[in-house]
């Protein structure tokens, strides 16, 4: 490299550095305004401050614009996938194919393993939900920015973060589990579902606590300044990929589970055992 | 409510999940699948196709080991009938030259001796007639006729 090279990429990168200097600076609250760290943290697990005005519905938590706009790129995904992709499979699949594939193959064999006798449906519930639970959970790094009814702007979280949305996975899973049982078995099933009355409390609070703790780990990353550089990047990426792989997972084997339980029949003594003895593996997991 | 819970958000979040998975269900997973399962039906069938080819090669094969089998024994019977036949044959055939043999032994010998005697006989013929020459001359010549018979014999001899 020549000297006046050299020369110049040191003014550029000095120049990349004042500017940056310069924009930190004209970006940075005005002082005395900032909250505290316990009000940071609150309005975090309650949304109380936050809300956002929507058409018709009123005032909602930031969490359920953000479940909005996730579905609307799932669905935009989906419809583009089955127009332009779905039509031209071929039977040896390239890349996108294969990926499809595998994901689809994923919750199909998570579903017959897990309620075998019946995995049609649930296959294509536990595909949805954790499809839902993974892009929900990752929209939270792109900082989408909405504005509260406040008038300050805020990023937007994701929605199961939000207690509303974890219980409203949690109770609808629950559903499909309890109407899967009365469907198949009849009140039967319908009582093996609701054996388990806790548990639509347990995976909505699982789903909110796992992604809670995320959110709070990286808010109170960000606060202090001193660890507001660099690690964030580091802990909030890595909690937010692990949280959106492993919820996904306990989710959807969860219901499957369940599901296959509450659906399976009667005489099936030695299967329940195996469910029981699965699901005690899991929950050690989890 | 508690924890900021809203009934409503609660409800309207339940909502949205259950547009996105028909939609997901409908749109995404539901084809995905069917070609899946098209395929795999398709390989299915083909591998139901190839085994049952498979099997019936194995069949054939086994025909035409049988038939293999039978038709090297039928061969080997034949052989061994060729063979004896052969044998037959040239027991036959040796036995028909031997006796064509004896026959131009025979016919030789019976011709030579035929041929002999004429020999014979035309040498006693010539005898005779050297004789009734000889005894015509002594006649003729006096005593040393029978010794110039005599002579002249010897000399023919050698």
């Amino acid at each position: 490299m020549s000297k006046k090279r050299r020369l110049i990429s040191a003014l550029v990168f000095c120049l990349i550095i004042i500017g940056l200097i310069v924009g930190i600076i004209l970006t940075s609250p005005p002082q005395g305004e900032k909250e505290p760290v316990k009000e940071v943290m609150r309005d975090a697990v309650l949304h109380e401050s936050g809300k956002i005005a929507l058409p018709i519905v009123g005032e909602v938590n930031p969490g359920f614009i953000s479940a909005m706009a996730v579905s609307a790129v799932l669905m935009i995904f989906a419809a583009a996938v089955r127009i332009f992709v779905i039509p031209k499979f071929t039977m040896r699949p390239g890349k996108f194919q294969y990926l499809l594939e595998k994901a689809v193959g994923l919750f199909t064999g998570l579903a017959k393993e897990n309620s075998g006798h019946k995995p049609v449906f649930i296959g294509g519930y536990i595909f949805a939900a954790g499809l839902y639970i993974f892009a929900s959970t990752i929209f939270e790094l792109f900082g989408v920015q909405a504005v509260t009814t406040a008038g300050r702007s805020i990023s937007l979280s994701a929605p199961l973060s939000d207690i509303n949305g974890a219980i409203a996975m949690g109770v609808f899973s629950y559903s499909v589990i309890l109407l899967g049982g009365l469907v198949t078995n009849g009140p039967k099933g319908a009582g093996k579902a609701l054996k388990d009355f806790s548990l639509p409390i347990s995976m909505s609070f699982r789903l909110f606590g796992a992604l809670l703790s995320g959110a709070l780990v990286t808010e109170l990353v960000y606060y202090f300044s001193l660890t507001s550089y660099v690690i964030p990047v580091l802990v909030g990426i890595m909690f937010t990929l692990l949280h959106a792989l492993i919820q996904a997972y306990v989710l959807t084997m969860l219901v499957s589970i369940f599901y296959g339980e509450s659906t399976e029949p009667p005489h099936k003594i030695k299967k329940q055992k195996d469910t029981e003895k699965r699901l005690n593996n899991h929950e050690k997991v989890s | 409510m508690p924890l900021n819970i809203d009934i409503q958000q609660i409800l309207l979040h339940m909502l949205n999940f259950a547009i996105l998975f028909a939609a997901l269900y409908f749109l995404l997973y539901k084809p995905v699948k069917k070609f899946m399962d098209n395929r795999d039906k398709y390989y299915d069938e083909l591998d139901e196709k190839y085994k049952s080819s498979l099997s019936e090669a194995e069949k054939a094969k086994e025909e035409y080991q049988k038939e293999l089998d039978s038709l090297k024994e039928e061969s080997e019977q034949i052989k061994v009938q060729a063979a004896q036949e052969a044998r037959e044959q040239a027991k036959i055939i040796v036995s028909d030259a031997k006796k064509q043999a004896d026959e131009i032994i025979a016919k030789s010998k019976a011709r030579a001796s035929k041929e002999k005697k004429a020999m014979i006989k035309s040498a006693n013929n010539q005898i005779r007639e050297i004789a009734e020459q000889a005894a015509q001359k002594l006649i003729l010549d006096g005593e040393d006729a029978y010794e110039t018979f005599l002579n002249s014999f010897d000399s023919e001899e050698n």
